[in-house]
This record gives structure tokens, C-alpha cells and sequence, in this order.
């Protein structure tokens, strides 16, 4: 992790979903930011040869980080959401590295950029190291620190357990249910 | 102010096993983008989400501490997860509104 050489801030914070649609003829999945009011579930819609279906949503947030020293914001549109490694597959090489920060009482966060662009053209190292000097410079506390790394070695998506912190069914009127729900 | 001052003056039920923490403010969210959007270091965080995903969620922010208001029973694995990382997690039958109204009485 790098040293915390500047001041980061929240900046240009937009308030929103994350839209999960799939295409049941290609099994092609993908997602992405919506300034919707309530993006409806279930709405499909055809482009090209596929058939998009909105399958899940939930409530998240976009922002940008300002260096309060230089002025400069970094732009972090890309990111479609953090997770919490819930250390759920033991051959994970997340998981390896979150039993190890873990002893430390510190937090493996993972950055996920939105999909299918994720899989090819992941969050760069460069803003994730940004994100971990951006929740450790705001710390009061020395209990722990947050380490911020990227979602490429998880191997297989659809098997991962871990915590996306979005808020999933907050417009539903039944309780959410207590694990997340299989969508890759 | 501390955590444990507040424990003590309103008589909120510690959850978690957490070392005590300055106190400069409150935030009141149930959801989890609003509170790392706007809560601040050093915040106690007011909700009745008791999901486990509050912990990391109160750990990236670094409240001094979570209080569950209206009595909602937390799951274990929430307080697992939360002395882990040392997170105070504090419970309260009293709702929202009547805690908010006790903080802000106490200067907060």
C-alpha cells in the first residue's frame, strides 16, 4: 500500500443503483450506474441479437476523489461497487490475504468495476491505492487499517460469498434475505 | 464524549467486545451508501440494519460506534464479524427518534 502523501475528499457524489441485466439467450451478463428513480425489475428490452433483462438492482452511490492539496479529482465512474471479503473459497487468493489482514484486524475491501468491463479492464492499481489512502487518512481510531485491492483474482465470480456494500431491496417491502443473492 | 460515557448515561446494552472511542457526532441512515457517502470518522451511526454488512461498511467510515435502535435482535454473525474488527456495536429498545433526541440533549 502506498503512503499517504495527499488529502483526499469525497466529491461530486451522485446517488443511484447499480442495474444488473442478463441476457438469457447469451447468458451474457452485465451492469451498470442508473440515476433512475426506480429502475423496474423484470423490464426487458432487445438490442441487437440480445435480450437484456433486469434481474436485480440495488441502491449505491458514485463519487469522485478530490486531492485537497492540488485540486486534481480522479474519476472513479468505473467503479461499480465494494465488497467485503468474506474469505468464503480458502483457495481464493483474496480469501489467503484476508485471513492474513484479518490477524492484524485490518479489512480487505475488493473494488469492482462494472461488468463485462471488468474482466478485461479491471479498476488500475494506481486508484485503488488511492481509495485504501482515502478511508485510512479519514481514521481517527489506529485499530486497524483498510486495504483496497482489486477483484481480478477471483476466478469465478458466480462461487464468491462476499459482501457488496449496496443496499439491496431497501424499496422492497419484504425483509431482505440474510445472504446475497446468486446473480453471476 | 466517549462510548462509554453514552453506554452509561443511556443505558445502551454493548453487543461487541470493542475498546471505548471518542465521540464528535451523529449520523441516522438505514442505508449503507448514505452512511459511507456522508458519516464521519469519530460518528456514532443510528439504524436498525442489522445485516452483517454494516461492520465493514462502520469500518471503512471508522464510527466510533454502531447503535441498533427499536430492539432489533442482531444476528451472531454480525457481532462475530464486528469483534473482529473491533467495531462497537451497541443496542437500544428506545427508537430512533427518542436516542437522537437523548444525543442531542448530551451536546452531541
Amino acid at each position: 500500500m502506498s503512503e499517504i502523501k495527499n488529502v483526499w475528499e469525497m466529491t461530486n457524489i451522485q446517488f443511484g443503483f447499480i442495474v444488473y441485466e442478463k441476457c438469457y439467450q447469451t447468458n451474457e451478463m452485465r451492469t451498470y450506474f442508473s440515476l433512475e428513480d426506480n429502475p423496474i425489475l423484470g423490464d426487458r428490452y432487445r438490442e441487437g441479437k440480445r435480450h437484456w433483462t433486469r434481474v436485480e438492482n440495488a441502491q449505491s452511490f458514485r463519487f469522485d476523489l478530490k486531492n485537497i492539496n492540488t485540486g486534481e479529482v480522479v474519476k472513479f465512474d468505473d467503479l461499480m461497487g465494494l465488497m467485503f471479503c468474506s474469505g468464503c473459497l480458502p483457495d481464493c487468493e483474496l480469501a489467503v490475504l484476508q485471513k492474513k489482514y484479518e490477524a492484524e484486524r485490518s479489512m480487505l475491501i475488493v473494488a469492482f468495476g462494472f461488468f463485462p468491463q471488468a474482466l478485461t479492464d479491471p479498476i488500475p492499481k494506481s486508484k485503488l491505492d488511492i481509495l485504501s489512502d482515502y478511508f485510512n487518512q479519514r481514521r481517527n481510531h489506529n485499530r486497524s487499517k483498510i486495504i483496497v485491492a482489486s477483484s481480478t483474482p477471483i476466478e469465478d465470480i458466480s462461487r464468491c460469498r462476499g459482501d457488496f456494500l449496496h443496499d439491496v431491496d431497501m424499496l422492497s417491502q419484504e425483509p431482505p434475505p440474510k445472504e446475497r443473492k446468486q446473480i453471476f | 464524549m466517549t462510548t462509554q460515557d453514552l453506554c452509561e448515561k443511556l443505558n445502551l446494552k454493548m453487543l461487541s467486545k470493542f475498546s471505548h472511542k471518542e465521540v464528535n457526532g451523529v449520523f441516522v441512515s438505514d442505508m449503507i451508501s448514505d452512511v459511507m457517502a456522508g458519516a464521519k470518522s469519530g460518528n456514532l451511526w443510528l439504524t436498525v440494519q442489522t445485516h452483517k454488512s454494516i461492520i465493514p461498511a462502520a469500518n471503512l467510515v471508522d464510527v466510533a460506534a454502531v447503535i441498533i435502535t427499536s430492539g432489533k435482535d442482531v444476528p451472531e454473525e454480525t457481532i462475530e464479524l464486528a469483534n473482529k474488527f473491533d467495531i462497537a456495536v451497541l443496542s437500544t429498545d428506545f427508537p430512533t427518534f427518542k436516542i437522537v433526541g437523548e444525543l442531542y440533549s448530551l451536546g452531541l
